[in-house]
């Protein structure tokens, strides 16, 4: 059984770092880490061989984490706002930076985008950066997002396109006032 | 912006992450070789997607708690309560 169980061992920088995100307090994301990998140890035996290890492990952490969340009021999920549209690459075109002639990567540097992406990821609410992390960081598919959160696939992608859309407005605030430039009219 | 904009940027989140089908792929793919504007944009979500990954790799597991459950691979019974 013991040599069953090191098959989990080599998912723990992955349950550390998004338990970090999560939590935002190393000794926290330590405390979380531990007690899923002893839930993992306790229901080893219900864990089917040849299914995604990972994605169990972090059902199990997600699982604990939201137990321990239970204490306080459990935040309410906004209803979809369609009226939020909001995207770096655009705010950016609106300001008249030349994007089109511009690659990602130079506009991320330019505007030190890369910077405070942890810090903007921290700060969004837990549904969205919970369904941000396990996508974009974890690469997880929307179906082992939806069987991971017990929730729907339709939930997984509106809660991750508001959370990507939130995550691009923190960044952009964080980047500071943008400087004001004339719009070229008709440009891309 | 033209219906095939529209079209396309409807299904940006779900191309970016590799969710569509071959189908829908080659349909989006085609749209983004006829219009530069819009393989922009989703050239820029991409590289976010990945700025976001490769900002939050950097945090490994501290070596005390990899050290941890290593033993608990390893060991039977785990030292649950003495360790935590």
């Amino acid at each position: 059984m013991s040599s069953d169980f090191s098959l989990f061992e080599r998912h723990v920088d992955a349950l550390y770092r998004s338990a970090l995100r999560l939590t935002r307090k190393p000794e926290d994301a330590e405390d979380l880490v531990q007690e899923t990998y002893l839930r993992a140890y306790r229901y080893r035996n219900r864990f089917k061989p040849g299914t995604n290890e990972k994605a169990w492990l972090f059902t199990i952490m997600t699982n604990v984490f939201r137990n321990r969340l239970r204490q306080r009021p459990a935040p309410t999920e906004p209803l979809d706002q369609p009226g939020t549209d909001f995207s770096i690459y655009d705010q950016l075109r609106r300001e008249g930076m030349p994007v089109h002639l511009m690659s990602p990567e130079e506009i991320i540097v330019e505007r030190g985008f890369g910077d405070e992406v942890k810090h903007a990821l921290e700060e969004l609410p837990l549904p969205m950066r919970m369904v941000v992390v396990l996508v974009d960081v974890e690469d997880f598919s929307y179906k082992e997002v939806a069987s991971i959160l017990g929730i729907k696939i339709g939930t997984v992608m509106s809660r991750l396109h508001r959370g990507r859309q939130a995550l691009q407005k923190k960044l952009w605030e964080y980047s500071g006032r943008p400087r004001a430039r004339p719009v070229a009219v008709g440009a891309n | 912006m033209g219906d095939h904009c529209e079209q396309a940027m409807r299904k940006l989140s779900v191309y970016i992450d590799r969710e569509l089908s071959d189908a829908e792929v080659r349909r989006v793919k085609a749209h983004l070789d006829d219009c530069p504007p819009c393989e922009k944009v989703f050239d820029f979500q991409a590289e976010m997607k990945r700025l976001v990954r490769k900002e939050c790799c950097t945090d490994d597991a501290p070596a005390r708690l990899r050290d941890w459950v290593r033993q608990l691979a390893t060991e039977n019974p785990p030292a649950r309560d003495r360790e935590v």
